[in-house]
């Protein structure tokens, strides 16, 4: 059989910038997003939430609220089968010991952030919902809370959990990073602040559940995750076949709907009454209760030689989880073993701790942990090159990570890193310089890279499946549990399978993430769809045309390494060619499947001791270079960022326009993180719980991103290529920062980078703040 | 969220609609554009026992050269002025400050009366009446006054409108020959309330002497804020760098602002003299003929 990883130019699907089947119903308004279904009788649903940051519950009665005529039910803590959600996170460290991160569903005798679920009612109306909601008597008695991680471990400082503050640890400590320093040319020490973000997507949380046939509780929900149909089985104690979860097409999830959402209350209302029941949370709903980003502290020492070399650096994070565990201690792993950035550094040691506080909790979001310490490594390396008197592009090329070369963690990077060429990519991409329009304005350029772990962790034995047949009249149908959260993740599987079995893409339909029809695909979520389901795809397709062309090898009487599928024809190397829908019939006669499930796993491996730095951790990573031209207004602190290119080496890109939109809006929602989004949380209450206040940029506030492709051939997934979800958001807040030193000599640490902040940098302003 | 319950009308007449205004007084809204009081509907900040729509009304809309002034109804949608040649002529400070006005969406539905009457204290509109001593025009039970902006203009989302009046019409000079403008503020964002605005009027005799100045600021307190003493610095001598700097410094000194979610105040004061500086500085240059400049 043909070997079908061939040569670009060979590909006829894979590598185009096909329309995606899913664009054109997004545009004229014809996807049934989550929120838009509708059933017969359905009821809906709304939360009762603490609107306190820490407080003992001391009363709660419903019965006025249960009374209310339209109001079928109203639930608290006592009405959940098993009111605990629990993710375990192996491999935590000694001193916290394995942990067991768990969730209330609704609060039992406490509640420890603002926003925390207390109460859920199912009414006929959404208004009933909300004024039952209101009608549930409920007191608090307030409680001390912490909210900074540096008091919540302070000794004496109140305590969220019975086991203490402390969440996770992670450490890393490879080769001597004293001495390192020590004998440095040059060491730059450096603090840096990020702030609490929210995913901002604009569909909020939301979904429908209903009682199908045989029982089975159905939920149709925007999820990354459509395998928590197995948490809300756990939560209602039913069998976890007896819940099927069908997730939507996503407008937005950016990882704020990785965790369990609206599901467990949909399936539990569901559940009590009988009757479909429809949950959408509001706008301030979703900016107040969401998980969001953990803001870090991050302090950072860096030595290099006069030739700027890279000797040792020493690392410390201090994260704030907020008031529950969610993916805290992953995030934090993340960003332990990323700390050092795409450098080889011989000496390193990373100290990190999450720490639990009565903020808004914080879990995953789009970077997950790779996110906040690019903006401390990238500026670290501005800063040496800017000791030394080097250029940003130079210092590195000559520190930049290469196959063979050791994280600190102690894994080998093992395929190619395209760093050097995407640093000269960007950096042309912006010549000529503006020139500066006015003299209170300055202009800089700004440069900063970053690598992304894709594909979940090796210890955690990742696999995806899929399903891919023909039909009689040659149209072909592609299944597969992928949640697609608007990347492309669906289409992206069709070109894989359009391509391997020779079929045009409009006779491809694919049915995805139904939990109980759709083979399981994991999470949408650590960029790892396209890596995992892309291979499975792969997979199936290759070996469902194995599996028919030993049917048109009789038919052709050709052998079947030498026939082709394309154009909808298998054909002879004579010439010969034969329909599909006939080699169907004669597989159909033969009894021979004419569809095919097949498993990918990834490589798999053995937890890591992360402080003996002992090996592998992720898959592989996908790197990435970002350079911002910004014009400084020096007198009012004004920063616009006035052109912006963002290259990364994909490996191969599938669909380019895809991966040009996740460049591009991994771009613009990593500026916004840069320049203007920040949750403001004043002793645990959210003072952002709108767009008004909240701030995230708009097509107005951000320049042309220019999106440059690097395909080096070397990546993981299907025909080399790398993921490319999360990678595009890391870079530009470093981007900017260095620019803006660029540009003034100012150096700004503390996110997001305000006009306000940059006029207090340049002595603008007499006060600290 | 969505608005509690509300009844509705849409009068045709002014005279309707002060009709329904004088039955209902504070338990009526006006709506005009929508543009601030539907979301603040929807947030339920404010619960109206009756919504009057005064867009069926098209007397309120126009604008008009009369005596020296221009007249603008209360209707006219922001859109409309901003392309108002009329507008561009007489009334270059006004044409200056409203594409500064949120995004060309909410302009073409957001209204002149209805930002004025609104008087969010970030607002462009009221800092440009306040410049130009403009007169705000209001119809009621007792017939019409015309209020100066201090008269007008008393608090946070609070004028001396009384339930049963409506803002009809807007007046404001004509501007002199040889006068330059400029508005320029700084916000957090592309369309969004300024974090401070600066609208500035300069006129010049023949010598290049400046006979007139008139500076307001928006965004620096709970009204728009006119920086006497900062205009004052040019009247009766050639603006130049010096003068400007000190006109800067003065406008500094005469704000109080409050800090909040964007900014604090003593950022706000900084870039209230900055901006002073810059906005008198362009309309000195254009009213040398320096032509169009475009906004920072």
């Amino acid at each position: 059989m043909a070997d079908v990883v061939a040569a670009p130019e060979a590909l006829r699907v894979v590598g185009r910038a096909v329309p995606r089947h899913d664009a054109r119903d997004k545009a004229v308004a014809a996807t049934a997003y989550a929120a838009d279904w509708a059933l017969p009788g359905m009821l809906h649903a709304a939360v009762l939430r603490s609107p306190y940051p820490s407080a003992r519950i001391v009363k709660l009665d419903t019965a006025r609220a249960a009374a209310m005529p339209g109001v079928a039910v109203v639930l608290t803590a006592r009405d959940v089968p098993r009111n605990t959600l629990a993710t375990d996170v192996p491999g935590q460290t000694a001193t916290v010991g394995p942990l067991r991160a768990t969730l209330h569903v609704l609060a039992e005798d406490r509640v420890r952030h603002q926003g925390e679920p207390v109460a859920l009612v199912a009414a006929e109306t959404l208004e009933l919902a909300r004024a039952a909601v209101e009608a549930i008597d409920v007191a608090y008695e307030r409680t001390p809370g912490v909210f900074t991680p540096e008091a919540a471990l302070a000794p004496g400082a109140p305590q969220v959990h019975a086991a203490g503050n402390l969440l996770a640890q992670w450490r890393i400590a490879r080769g001597d990073v004293a001495a390192a320093l020590a004998g440095a040319a040059v060491v730059v020490e450096g603090e840096y602040t990020t702030q609490l973000v929210d995913a901002a997507y604009l569909e909020p949380e939301s979904g429908v559940a209903w009682i199908d046939s045989d029982g089975v509780i159905t939920i149709r929900v925007s999820t990354q995750v459509i395998e928590h149909f197995r948490d809300v089985a756990e939560v209602l104690r039913v069998p976890q076949n007896r819940v099927r979860v069908i997730g939507t097409y996503l407008g937005g999830g950016f990882g704020g709907k990785e965790d369990v959402t609206v599901e467990v209350y949909l399936g539990l209302l569901a559940l009590k009454t009988g009757r479909p029941v429809k949950m959408v949370w509001t706008r301030q709903e979703s900016l107040l209760a969401r998980a969001k980003r953990h803001p870090y502290r991050m302090r950072y020492r860096t030595g290099a030689t006069a030739a700027g070399e890279i000797l040792g650096q020493q690392i410390e994070l201090l994260g704030d989880a907020g008031a529950y565990a969610y993916l805290s201690a992953l995030v934090l792993l993340y960003s332990t073993v990323t700390a050092a950035g795409p450098y080889r550094v011989p000496s390193v040691e990373v100290q990190a701790r999450v720490a639990y506080t009565n903020n808004p909790p914080t879990s995953a979001m789009r970077g997950f942990g790779g996110m906040q310490t690019v903006f401390a490594y990238e500026s670290q390396m501005d800063r040496v090159a800017r000791a030394l008197g080097m250029d940003a592009v130079e210092i590195r090329r000559i520190n930049a990570l290469r196959r063979g070369d050791r994280l600190p963690v102690g894994q080998v990077i093992e395929t190619h890193v395209a760093l050097p060429e995407l640093c000269e990519r960007v950096w042309a991409a912006l010549e000529p310089p503006t020139p500066p329009r006015a003299p209170h304005v300055r202009v800089g350029l700004g440069l900063a890279c970053n690598l992304q772990p894709y594909g979940r962790i090796v210890w955690l034995h990742d696999w995806s499946s899929a399903w891919v047949g023909f039909e009689m009249d040659g149209s072909l149908v592609v299944r597969c549990g992928v949640p697609d959260v608007g990347g492309g993740q669906a289409s992206s599987l069709c070109q894989i399978a359009a391509e391997v079995l020779g079929v045009s893409l409009e006779r491809v339909s694919v049915h995805i993430a139904d939990s109980a029809l759709t083979p399981l695909a994991g999470t949408t979520t650590a960029s790892r769809q396209l890596y995992m389901s892309g291979n499975a795809v792969l997979k199936a397709s290759r070996e469902l045309r194995e599996q028919l062309l030993r049917v048109a090898e009789t038919m052709l009487g050709a052998e079947a390494a030498t026939l082709a599928m394309t154009g909808d024809l298998v054909h002879a190397p004579d010439g010969r060619t034969l329909a599909l829908p006939d080699l169907l019939r004669e597989c159909a006669r033969a009894g021979v499947p004419r569809g095919h499930l097949a498993v990918y796993n990834a490589p798999a491996g053995e937890p890591v001791d992360l402080a003996t730095g002992s090996g592998k951790v992720f898959p592989d990573y996908t790197y990435g270079a970002h350079a911002a031209e910004v014009e400084v207004d020096t007198e009012t602190g004004v920063v616009r960022v006035l052109r912006y290119a963002a290259a990364h080496d994909v490996g191969r890109a599938i669909n380019p326009q895809s991966v040009e939109g996740q460049i591009q809006g991994g771009a613009v929602q990593g500026l916004g993180y840069g320049c203007m989004e920040e949750v403001l949380v004043e002793d645990g209450i959210n003072l952002t719980t709108s767009f008004a206040t909240y701030l995230i940029p708009t097509a107005a506030d951000v320049p042309d991103v220019e999106p440059v492709i690097v395909e080096s051939g070397e990546g993981l997934g299907p025909f080399n290529a790398r993921g490319i979800g999360e990678p595009p958001i890391g870079p530009p807040a470093a981007a900017v920062a260095n620019a803006i030193a660029d540009a003034t000599g100012a150096r700004l640490t503390r996110l997001p980078i305000t006009a306000e902040r940059v006029a207090r940098a340049l002595g603008r302003l007499d006060g600290t703040n | 969220m969505k608005p509690p319950p509300f009844d509705y009308e849409a009068p045709t007449s002014v005279e309707e609609a002060l009709a329904l205004l004088g039955r209902h007084g504070e338990q009526a809204k006006v709506l005009a554009g929508g543009q601030s009081l539907m979301p603040m509907l929807s947030f339920r900040l404010v619960r109206p026992r009756i919504v009057v729509d005064v867009n069926d009304i098209p007397a309120l809309a126009g604008i008009r050269e009369v005596d020296g002034t221009l007249a603008i109804g209360a209707m006219t949608r922001q859109r409309a002025v901003e392309q108002s040649a009329l507008v561009r002529r007489r009334c270059p400070l006004l044409a200056d400050a409203m594409p500064q006005i949120g995004h060309f969406q909410i302009r073409n539905r957001g209204t002149i009366g209805g930002s004025l009457a609104h008087a969010d204290p970030a607002a462009e509109l009221p800092a440009v009446v306040a410049a130009l001593g403009g007169r705000l025009v209001v119809r009621g039970p007792g017939g019409e006054r015309q209020l100066a902006p201090e008269e007008f203009f008393v608090s946070y989302l609070t004028t001396t409108l009384e339930p049963g009046e409506l803002l009809v019409e807007v007046r404001l000079p004509v501007a002199p020959p040889s006068t330059g403008t400029a508005f320029v503020e700084v916000s957090r964002r592309h369309g969004d309330f300024a974090l401070v605005g600066v609208a500035a009027s300069v006129t010049l005799d023949e010598a290049g002497a400046c006979v007139g100045a008139a500076v307001a600021l928006t965004g620096v307190g709970p009204t728009p804020v006119v920086a006497a003493e900062a205009a004052a610095v040019l009247v009766g001598g050639r603006p130049d760098a010096r003068a400007l700097e000190e006109a800067g410094r003065r406008a500094a000194a005469a704000v109080r602002p409050d800090s909040d979610l964007h900014a604090s105040a003593e950022y706000r004061t900084h870039v209230a003299g900055v901006l002073t500086r810059r906005a008198l500085a362009r309309a000195v240059e254009r009213a040398q003929g320096g032509g169009e400049a475009v906004t920072p």
